[in-house]
Order: structure tokens, then sequence, then C-alpha cells
């Protein structure tokens, strides 16, 4: 049998067998999750059909300046889910947002700027996907972590605070901490990409018939701009969090 | 000699009056006490003296000058804050005393721990392990180092063993008989009869009364603690 490197329409008909074998093997086994998983693929159908269709109109129609409108709106939403993680931090989402897109918008303006990567839709919205996706991540352990260290460790800065020490100085050695943390995760998976986990990029390049030595080329890339959109989104939480966290009469709120 | 004026000075927080409208004057050089029961807002108007908290109306004066007129950060170099608890921040009992003084030197250091009736041997010990006695001197210590015209105390003995709690007071009133200016929150009428100059006491955030030590009968009840 002769098969396409890309399913055809056919193929993804065909596979939704598999669904009809994890349906029937959650009923069999009682285990009550049988709707859901019925629920759960036909709303990953919907969703990658609503995608695939706006991403077909913004690659076909809607040009860069769409390509760019889609970024925006990624911002915007990976700032609503990082900024959550920072409740109770005064305008946790506007600093969440604020740190989301300065990382995107770098990250991106290097990759773009010396031509490391196409300036067209079709490259510009994935690529940025995945630095918007890192950023937020960064973003959302760093406010998460800022507000648990400025509860728990409040006694702690308001002694600094109070020994004439800046709102800067007494939360320095917090921030430090709280950024390691934040971009841990980021690290460990930088450390064993291709050991552990094949990244989403390259299987895809693979998967889509593309020699691995290009499709490294690409991980690379990928990999450097997510390290680097890591640490500029956890910096500028950690910076713009703490302007948040204290008055501008140097008090934790 | 630094005087303090308060005018009308009111804290709410989240809806609730805390502080409300309290006007006196605190001499220079002299010690005064806030006293009241639990809850008075004793140690919420003390945070406002070095600017840990602002009043939600009325206004605190340093030597005639409004508080919020001036550099917060010099403020607090000025008015120094020993809190209930010892709070270390930093690692070694040096490293401690130097959190905000950078620039101090060892010899000084050492000035200052005898100052506190501490060893001179204890300040290259790390902070963790130290008594609570020994810890509540060190943030005296370190809280001197920046060298204060004010010392705000927040019930600077209530955390620490009886012992303990005496000698840290002795201490306290070496520090306030060199003429600093102090503002004492305190429990203990005894304590507040042994340290203080004048009295301010609260009732529900209001002040209800204040005068010389020897006057107010708040702390002067019969068998020496609060009625």
């Amino acid at each position: 049998m002769n098969s396409p490197a890309v399913p055809e329409w056919t193929g993804v008909a065909l596979s939704i067998s598999l669904v009809a074998v994890a349906v029937v093997i959650a009923w069999r086994q009682h285990l009550g999750l049988a709707r859901e998983v019925v629920i759960a693929a036909v709303r990953a159908g919907v969703q990658l059909f609503a995608v695939g269709a706006v991403l077909l109109f913004l690659f076909q129609h809607a040009g860069l300046p769409g390509g760019f409108a889609w970024l925006i709106v990624m911002v915007v939403i990976a700032g609503q889910v990082a900024g959550r993680r920072g409740a109770g931090l005064h305008r946790s989402r506007y600093v969440a947002t604020g740190a989301v897109a300065l990382a995107a918008a770098v990250t991106l303006g290097v990759l773009i700027a010396f031509g490391v990567i196409q300036s067209a839709p079709r490259v510009v919205v994935p690529v940025g996907g995945m630095v918007v996706s890192g950023a937020m991540q960064a973003t959302g352990v760093t406010l998460a972590r800022m507000v648990a260290e400025a509860r728990g460790q409040r006694a702690v800065i308001e002694a600094r605070l109070a020994l004439g020490l800046s709102a800067g100085d007494a939360f320095a050695p917090h921030r430090r901490e709280l950024m390691r943390t934040a971009l841990i995760p980021t690290l460990d998976a930088t450390k064993v990409v291709g050991l552990i986990s094949l990244p989403g990029a390259m299987t895809g390049l693979i998967l889509a018939g593309v020699s691995p030595e290009v499709a490294i080329r690409y991980q690379i890339v990928v990999m450097y701009m997510l390290l680097a959109a890591a640490v500029m989104a956890a910096l500028a939480a950690a910076e713009l969090g703490q302007r948040m966290l204290f008055t501008s009469a140097q008090q934790l709120r | 000699m630094t005087r303090f004026d308060l005018r009308d000075v009111t804290v709410r927080r989240e809806g609730r009056l805390i502080v409300d409208r309290v006007t006196a004057t605190l001499a220079a050089g002299r010690c005064t006490a806030l006293v009241g029961p639990s809850g008075a807002g004793k140690s919420t108007l003390l945070r406002l003296f070095n600017r840990l908290d602002d009043p939600t109306s009325g206004s605190l004066l340093i030597d005639g000058a409004a508080l919020e007129s001036l550099d917060v950060l010099a403020l607090r170099r000025r008015v120094g804050l020993v809190g209930q608890r010892p709070v270390l921040v930093a690692g070694t009992v040096f490293e401690e005393l130097r959190a905000g003084a950078p620039t101090l030197e060892r010899e000084r250091a050492l000035d200052l721990l005898a100052r506190v009736g501490l060893p001179e041997a204890m300040l290259d010990r790390a902070g963790v392990g130290l008594s609570g006695g020994e810890a509540q001197r060190i943030c005296l210590a370190r809280t001197l180092a920046v060298g204060p015209e004010v010392l705000l105390l927040d019930e600077p003995t209530s955390a620490l063993d009886p012992e303990a709690a005496r000698a840290v007071e002795e201490t306290l009133c070496g520090l306030l008989r060199d003429g600093l200016t102090a503002v004492l929150v305190s429990h203990s009428a005894e304590q507040v009869r042994r340290m203080a100059d004048d009295v301010l006491v609260l009732r529900e955030g209001r002040l209800v009364e204040s005068g010389a030590v020897a006057d107010v009968a708040y702390v002067n009840g019969a068998g020496g603690s609060h009625p």
C-alpha cells in the first residue's frame, strides 16, 4: 500500500476508528469516560478545523498584518492565563500580558531582523505561537512564585524595608530565587531535547517528509528562541510584577 | 531630637476603622508608650511612623515636616523599627548588621554587639541557631547600625522568655537614657512604667487618655497589670 506523506481526508475519517476503540474500551471497562472521550475527540476536531480555517484565511488573504494580528490575540490570551497564576498581585493580568508581549516581540524581532525565519504569516504564526506559549509558562510561574514569596516572606521583606532598603533591594534575594524556579522547566527541556523528547517542530517536519538534517536546524533555532523567550518573560514579569508588589512609597502591598 | 505630631490620623482597612482620628504630640528625646487592649490599633499606628503603611486620612509630622514630603528611605533610616519577633534577613551576624548599613566596618560592628550586650565572638556566627533573645538583640543592633534618631519598638520583648525579656529591656532602657526618641507598643504595664516617659491609651482606635506615665490610670491599675 502506497501511503501519502501526509494523511488524506479519507485517512482522517478512518482514524475515527481509533476514537471508537478508545470509546469501546472505556465503555467495556466501566471507566465512566466513554462520553468524555467522545466529547474530547469532537472538541479536538472542531477546534483544529476552526484553527485550520483561520490559518488558511490568514495565509491566503490577510498577509503579514493578519499574521501579526493573530499573534496579538495569542499574546492577550496568554496574558490572561499567566495573569491568573498571579492572582492577588495588583494588576497581574497587565503584568503578564506585558511580559509575554515583550518576550515575544524581542524574540521574533531578532529572528526576523536577522532573516533566520521568513516574515510570512505561514512562518510567523506557528513560530510566534511557540514563543508565546513558552513565554506564558515562564511568566505564570514567575508571578505565582512572586505572590507566594510576598505572602510567605512578608516579615523578612518588611524588616529590610524598615532598615531603609529600597523595594528592589529588599526583594532582590526573593526575586533571584523565583526567577530560577521559573526557568528550571525550560532549562531542563533544553538539556534533554532529542534525548528524551523529540520536540514538536522537528517531529512535524520529519513527518512532512523533510530530511532530519533540515529538521534539526529548525529545532535548534526553536530551542534557542524558547530559551530566550522564557528568560526574557521571567525577567519582564519579575520586573513589572515587583513594581506592582510595592507602592511608590516602597511599601509592600 | 525628634518630635512627632499626629493630626487626625485615621486608618481604615477593608472598610473597618482601625485608627480613629488620633491627634497627639510625641515629645523629642522621650519614650512614648502606645497602650490599650488587643485590637486597639497600636501596632497599626506604629507602622505609620516609618511609613510601612500610610494613614487613610490625617497626617504625621516629624519635626514639623509631613512624613510623605520626605524621602521615604531616608525617613526609615532616621526612624528604626524593632519588631515583636526577631526576623533575621541575612546569613552571619556580621552580614545581618550590615543589612541596612552595607559599609559598616568590623570595629563598629563589634561596638554595636557590645552595646546590645552580646559577646564579640558572635560576629561571625550564623544567624540560624541563635536563641530568641540573642536574635532580638541582633535585630536591635542591626537597627542601631543604620544610626536612627528614633526607635519604634513593637512589643520588643513579648516573644522572649522572661529572663531574655528582662535583659533585652535593660539594654533598651540604656539606649533610651542616651536620648533616643522612642515609641513603644507594649502589653505590659510594668514594662511601660519602667521604660516610658509618656503614655497614649488607645481603645477601639481612639485616643482615650494621655499624659506622663505616672498620671495615666491605665498603666497604674491595681496589681500593676492592665485593667
